[in-house]
Order: C-alpha cells, then structure tokens, then sequence
C-alpha cells in the first residue's frame, strides 16, 4: 500500500483545522431598546420597519425544499405589507443559507442576531440544535425547527404543530381504531436514528404498550435506500402496519419490497416521509394501495380555505415551483410568527424578548385551518397539540396526499414528554 | 429456512453492486495511487445521467451515454486536477477529491432538488420467484452483469498490453515509464474504467428495490469503502470478495435484528460492516488480498 500513514495524518489535519475555524463572535445585543410612542422596541425594528430571519439550506441536502418555503415565505410577508404591515411596519425577510452546517448557521445566527426581531426559521435538526440554545440565551424567538421534542424544552422554541412523538403514536391509534390492526399484533417501527427518529419511535411505543401491540423496530439511517433486508424481517415477525419515520426514499423503497413479498399491511409515514415524485417510482402501486401519512400541518390538497390561500401566493409567486407539503407549512411558520408580533405589538413591547413572551402567552392558538386550532404554547416541554392530519397516498389529489381525517388518538393524548 | 436463504441471496446480490462500486475506487487507487473519496459522486452522476435521459433516447441508450459520462468526469479529474498536483501523494490527492466530491454532489442535489428521479429500468419492480425465495428481478440482471464485468476486468489486466501496462504502472511507475509504458495513459483508463463501473453500479443501486435516483445514492456508495478496504486498497478480486462479504453482513445483521439485539442493540445492520471491515484489518493490516508494502530492512 502507498503512503497510507500520511494520507490518515493529513486527513486528521484537515479535519482539526476545520473543527478549529469555528470562530465565535460576541452575541447580538438583543436587551438594546428606543422608544416609539408607549411602545417599547429592540433589535430588528424601526419606526417603519420590523426584521425577521431566516436560516435555511439553499445549497445543501434540503435545498429544493427549502426554497419553496422560501417563495412562500416572501409571498406571505408581501402580502401583509400590502396589507397595512405588523404594528404600523413593513416586515422585510432576512434569508441566510447556511447550508445544512451547524457551525456556518451558528456564525450566521451571531451576525444575524442584533440586526433581526425573531428568526421565523432554522431548518434542519443538527442546525437548529446548535442554533436553539444561543438563541435561548439572548431571547430569540426561533420558529420552523421541525418537529423533534428535543426542541420543545426551549422557551424561545415554537413548534408548528404536533411534535414526531405525538404523531407516532397517533399513527398506531389510527391503525388500531381504523385500520383493523387487533391487540395483540406486531407492527414495525422502521426509523432514522437521532432526534426525529427516535421522538417518533418513543410515541410509537407509548402508544403500541397502550393499546397492546408490539414493536418491532428497525433502526435505519438516511443513507439505507435499499430497505430489503428490514422488509423481509418485519414480513417474516408478521407486523400487521409499518409505522415510518423516515424520508421519502425509504418509504418508496420499503413499500415496494413489502408489496412485492405479498405483505400488504398499512405503512403510516410521518411528516417528512412523501413526496409526489415518487407517484413516478416503481413502487407507485404499493404506495397507492398501502400507504397513509400523518403530518403536523393540513396537507396541499386540504379544501380548507387558508391552505387554499397558501396555495395561491405560492402559484401566483412561483408558477412552475414544485408543489408539496412545505407550502402550506412555510405558510403557517409565517402566520405563527405574525400572531407572536402581534402579540408582542399589542402588550406594548416589540422586542425580541416582548415577542418570546407574547408566544408563551398564547394557550389557544388558531391558524384557520393550516395546524389543529387550539394550539397551546403556555407550557414548555409538550407539543402545543396532539391532534394531526391523516392523508392517503391518491394519484388524484394535488401533491398525491388526499386528506382522510384529523385525528387526535387516545394515545397521543396520554402521551407526556419526561414522564 | 427459505427466509434464511433469501437474506442470504438479499445480501450476496447486493454485495456484488457494493463490490463493482468497490473496483472503481481500487481501480483509481492502483493507476494513480489516489483515495477518490469523489467516487459516490462519479456513482450518483452516472444515474442522474441515465434517470434525465431515458425519456428522451430510452432506458439503454441513456445507459452507455451515463457510462460514457461517469467515464469522462473521471478522466478530467485525474487530467485537470490529479496530474497538476505540486505533491503528488495519496494525502493531499485525497483531500482534493473531498473537495471534488462536494462541488458535484452539491450541484447534482441543486439538479435533482428533493425529487426520487426514475430510472426507467425495464426490469421495473418486477421480483423473479425461486421457489418460496423472491429476489427483485433489477438485483439478478445486477448479479449477472457483475460477474460479465469482472470477468472482462480479468480479460484486461491479464491478456491485454493495456491491462499488462496499468498493472506494471501500478507496480512500479517510473521503471514502467523507462520500459515504454505512457503512464499518463494508463491513468487515464483506470479512471474512465472507474467511471463506468460507476455508472453501472448507480443504475443497480438505485434500482428497485432502492426508490431511484435521489441524492442520498452518493452517501450509500460509501457502504462500499469497507468492502474496498477489507478486500485489500489495490485488489479488484479482493474487491470482489469485501463487496460480496460486506453485502452478506448487512444482510444477515438485519433480518435477524430481532435476534440479535438483546446483545448487541438495535441498529447494529449499520455499524457491522465496519466492525467486520475491523476484525479483518487486525488480523491481515494489507486487507484479505491487498498487496503487502515493501518495507527496506
């Protein structure tokens, strides 16, 4: 072998310097305040305007997703400026593409921090862990963080909907009470590690110990596109539904394999788990036949009026952009954040720290349609709601996710974060 | 047992595409002496050429034209890129191919976006049934091309001048140099014979019963670097036989997870080629046939 020494030593070298180019710069100061009338205001707003942020990957492994919500995102905030604006102000959208880097969103979030009320979203698991607890520090409202509990223990945090724990478990309460899945049967648990897998498999588990079922799980990571060899173990345990907290190559991958063995049970995926272009894979009929998704926010085809208007701007901004799940759901990051202004504007103090209070005061929040009403942000540590939406995979339906019901199962209800 | 045989079959199928992905790198390794960390790269550009083709030329023209393709950006890298290196050593080279590999795997993630791109194989989801055993139908064309391939492989490096020189390069570079063998040649077809296999290996691994081309095909490429290092760097049969090796593992760890995870935990499907890949390198440091390095006593 050729030199093999040097080339580990060089390696490791590189991998040092760039673990050591984290470069840290001092916190924004999010306490500065002026005056404005009675109305007390800080980082980020001026007598016309109000800044908002947005860490989002535009380069990375999220970058097509990501920019849709984007799109929608300054659709959204146009459309409140033409509208008279929050608080007598025009919101302007700071979007900063961090690229799926901890470290990168990290030094963004420094240099963002004095300059932006609240950051209406941090994409990504690994990027808004690193983000959540500096922005903890300094009263930052972060928004748009995914689902994982992990997040929840953050006061600044809002979840747009139901956390992965709860929408694991309902997944087994609709197999259970729609589904024909009987007490007493297996059903597999096939699910990335870390944090979104694992919150879900946590549900899942609560709910399975609840209603008498058992878990097989089968622990994947996002490179596993081949899941043959977990299809074959979970046909050959006899699960009688697939509970998915994956990404949409797998879920293809895994009906495929288990329409393909005869094995037609129910898979339920999680939020992340669809996406219209797998209509086009040669797993399409196993998806049609067996698949079902729960997602914290109303899918695309949802007749409800606001996801109708989010639909629209998006059209009416990107008419050829891909369609999805993101639209509806950059739509209401926005709308969350609007309320939280609002709030913040209507207590008298517009900043940072005004904006995380006026979120921690909200116990009932509505959002026509796009989330479950009744969200309640007054408690830190549990999912705002245990209520989700339950779509069937429909060829017909715009971004092929037809919506079957909305559901709030006995198990997500009993469902607890640290108990 | 026949849930026993068809893992077995699951995991052998699967280890021969590991094990063409495997040749590529030690085919590089061996007419350059680079570490090309680009490789899953090069894999994921091969069937990104063939899943945006095949509406257009159809499924086996798009195919020789992803070959060719995968075949191309391999000879510019080592042409560009590898020959201009003011340190020609396997370090730095490996550390350029790092840098490759993000520049093209970012480009291809902005061109396929969060879209499962099909193949449009014509083996389809189609499952050949021996007995109570079902292999997907993509995964035994797979077999039967790798076995083709690496036969020809083996026609080349044993009864060519080419294959002759490449292995003589590899040997001893400037003593082939002196014997008349154009090195910058040699390099070139080990690269372009990277490149194809890559192309043919990212058809199969995006195949069903993989969904398609997506961009997380390049991160699964990377399953096949055990089966590269366990077989020995420079070993295209030790290839072979790490790809068949590690294929198996992976296979068998996971079907029977239920079984094995009161010791071991769940997951371990994940983490077993590399305990293997381990277990080999301590008892054999070249790898099962790589070749031993010439230490000076």
């Amino acid at each position: 072998m050729k030199h093999l020494p040097r080339a580990c030593a060089l390696s490791l070298a590189a991998a040092t310097a760039l673990a050591m180019a984290a470069c840290s710069t001092d916190p924004g100061d999010a306490s500065s305040s002026g005056g404005s009338g009675d109305l007390k205001t800080g980082n980020g707003v001026t007598d016309s305007s109000i800044n908002v942020g947005v860490l989002t990957d535009l380069s990375g492994p999220f970058a097509a997703g990501a920019a849709v919500q984007v799109t929608e995102f300054k659709a959204y905030w146009d459309q409140v400026n033409a509208d008279g604006g929050v608080c007598d102000r025009d919101v302007a959208v700071d979007v900063q593409d961090h690229g799926y880097d901890p470290q990168k969103a990290v030094t963004l979030y420094r240099s963002m921090a004095p300059d932006v009320i609240a950051l209406q979203q941090v994409l990504g698991g690994p990027t808004s862990a690193a983000v959540l607890p500096l922005a903890q520090q300094d009263d930052v409202y972060v928004g748009g963080v995914g689902w994982a509990g992990s997040a929840l223990q953050y006061e600044n945090n809002q979840l747009p909907g139901a956390s992965y724990a709860i929408q694991g478990a309902n997944a087994i309460d609709y197999m259970v009470d729609e589904l024909n899945v009987a007490k007493g049967s297996k059903v597999g648990v096939v699910y990335f590690a870390g944090d979104y897998g694992n919150d879900a498999l946590a549900g899942a588990q609560h709910a399975a110990d609840e209603r008498g079922l058992e878990v097989v799980a089968q622990e994947i990571t996002p490179a596993t596109t081949d899941l043959s060899a977990q299809a074959s173990a979970l046909a050959q345990e006899g699960v009688a539904g697939v509970v998915l907290g994956a990404a949409p190559a797998q879920l293809a991958s895994l009906a495929g394999v288990l329409g393909s063995q005869g094995a037609n049970v129910p898979i339920v995926g999680l939020n992340p788990t669809f996406n219209p272009s797998l209509l086009t894979t040669p797993a399409a009929d196993a998806l049609l036949a067996n698949v079902y998704s729960i997602t914290a926010v109303a899918p695309y085809a949802s007749d409800t009026p606001a996801v109708k208007t989010a639909s629209d701007l998006y059209t009416k901004a990107d008419p050829q952009g891909a369609i999805g799940w993101e639209v509806p759901l950059a739509y209401v990051q926005a709308e969350l954040l609007k309320q939280a202004l609002d709030g913040a504007c209507d207590s008298g103090d517009l900043t940072p720290a005004g904006v995380v209070a006026a979120l921690r005061d909200s116990s009932s929040v509505d959002t026509q349609g796009l989330l479950p009403d009744g969200l309640d942000y007054s408690e830190v540590g549990q999912s705002p709601t245990t209520s989700v939406y339950v779509s069937k995979v429909d060829a017909q339906a715009p971004a092929g996710l037809k919506l079957v019901d909305e559901l709030s199962g006995p198990s997500a209800e009993s469902f607890s974060y640290g108990s | 047992m026949s849930y026993f045989l068809e893992q077995v079959l699951n995991g052998l199928s699967y280890g021969l595409v590991l094990s063409l992905i495997a040749a590529g790198f030690a085919i590089v390794f061996t007419s350059t002496g680079v570490l090309n960390f680009a490789h899953g790269s090069i894999v994921l550009f091969g069937a990104y050429l063939v899943a945006v083709l095949h509406p257009t030329i159809g499924f086996w023209p798009a195919l020789l034209v992803g070959m060719a393709g995968a075949a191309l950006v391999g000879v510019l890298i080592n042409t560009l890129l590898v020959r201009h290196l003011a340190d020609p050593n396997p370090g730095t080279a490996a550390i350029l191919m790092l840098g490759v590999d993000i520049v093209l795997l970012t480009e291809l993630t902005r061109r396929i976006g969060n879209k499962v791109l099909t193949l449009g194989a014509p083996w389809g989801a189609d499952v050949v049934r021996f007995g109570d055993v079902s292999l997907p139908a993509g995964r035994v064309v797979a077999a039967g091309v790798t076995v083709v391939a690496f036969a020809g492989l083996w026609y080349l490096f044993s009864r060519t001048d080419l294959g002759v020189g490449m292995r003589a390069a590899a040997a001893d570079g400037p003593t082939a140099s002196l014997m008349g063998i154009r090195l910058s040649r040699t390099a070139a077809t080990g690269w372009a014979l990277a490149g194809v296999l890559a192309a043919v290996a990212g058809v199969f691994l995006t195949s069903f019963p993989a969904p398609g081309v997506a961009p997380t095909v390049a991160l699964s490429a990377f399953a096949a670097i055990p089966a590269w290092v366990l077989g020995g760097f420079d070993s295209v049969p030790g290839a072979v036989v790490g790809g068949l090796l590690i294929g198996l593992t992976s296979a068998l760890v996971t079907g029977y997870e239920g079984d094995l995870s009161p010791f071991l935990g769940t997951g371990f499907g994940e983490v077993a080629p590399y305990v293997v890949m381990i277990v080999v390198l301590l008892v054999r440091p070249s790898g099962l046939l790589g070749s031993k390095e010439a230490v000076r006593v």
